[in-house]
């Protein structure tokens, strides 16, 4: 084999994960991994400008004061237990355990749709009390402004890990769908929850 | 999933469950007990990282990769973040301090 040859099989491994590449996985994870990221890092500039306009605002509303803290905390609670139920899927896919798989699938989805119609109720109650996109009754604009964006676009991103786990979990159920393909679903889905873990913290208890 | 992880059941996400459920209560008392600001922020923010890390390294397999994926993933997110907020949490403060006419 010449060298050219050799080089380029070696490339095409690589990007298949087969040998050596850098991260060891499959260009479709690698993918994955590669959005994960860069998502992540609009969610970094969300809560960077929510940083921003809190240290130069002289006084902020406290939340225990605005928001009901223990939907709050339910809403953590579900998110947290789907993203278990959903690492178990994988799991089961990985051993290939048909129907265990639908039945973790369907109940992580079911944790993300909970999650949306607390986060709407949490919303209407928010509204009805006189918040709006650039005004409140508790002082900073931006803090009603923030609280839309950063939950909106997160809630965005549940409704859309939601989507993917019913078509998952449809595909899977008629055998269309691989074990790599509910990992990926997964890690969708995990990325979600570690995206909240910041705007819980951040937004609703500091 | 890659090396390692399958040689685990389910017991380790139940265990990372717990831990995270741990955390999250302990921040909401924490959250409504009298605590000083300072302390009760860097808990937080350590709790914070705390579950973040368990939720990448568990539920997103991280720990069962490559360290160079781990690292790049990680590293990135967080370092990235931190100079971002860092570059302009001065100005935000140098503002606060104006005042108008």
């Amino acid at each position: 084999m010449s060298d050219a040859a050799q080089i380029t099989e070696s490339a095409e491994l690589s990007w298949r994960g087969e040998t050596s590449s850098p991260f060891g996985v499959h260009w479709n994870k690698l993918m994955m991994w590669v959005f994960i990221v860069t998502d992540g890092l609009l969610f970094a500039g969300f809560l960077g400008g929510y940083g921003f306009a809190r240290l130069s605002s002289p006084q902020w509303p406290d939340q225990l004061e605005v928001f009901h803290i223990g939907v709050i905390g339910l809403m953590t609670f579900i998110l947290i237990s789907s993203s278990a139920t959903m690492a178990m899927a994988v799991r089961a896919a990985s051993r290939g355990e048909r129907t265990v798989v639908v039945r973790f699938l369907l109940m992580t989805l079911a944790g993300g749709l909970l999650f949306l119609g607390m986060q709407a109720y949490e919303w209407t109650g928010f509204i009805r009390e006189g918040a709006r996109l650039f005004s409140n009754p508790w002082g900073p604009p931006q803090f009603s402004s923030y609280f839309f964006v950063i939950t909106g676009f997160h809630g965005s991103h549940v409704l859309t890990g939601a989507t993917i786990l019913a078509i998952t979990a449809a595909r899977w159920s008629k055998g269309r769908s691989s074990a790599e393909g509910i990992e990926l679903a997964g890690l969708y889905w995990h990325f979600v929850d570690l995206v909240w873990v910041f705007i819980f913290t951040l937004f609703y208890l500091v | 999933m890659t090396k390692g992880s399958s040689e685990t059941g389910y017991g380790v996400y139940w265990r990372a469950w717990l831990v995270l459920l741990a955390l999250t209560l302990m921040m909401i008392f924490l959250d409504q007990a009298s605590v000083s600001r300072p302390v009760l922020v860097s808990i937080l923010l350590i709790a914070m990282l705390v579950k973040a890390s368990v939720i990448g390294a568990y539920f997103m397999h991280l720990r069962f990769e490559k360290l160079s994926l781990a690292l790049v993933v990680g590293v990135g997110l967080l370092v990235t973040g931190a100079i971002l907020f860092f570059f302009i949490a001065p100005d935000a403060v140098r503002i606060s301090r104006i005042s108008f006419p």
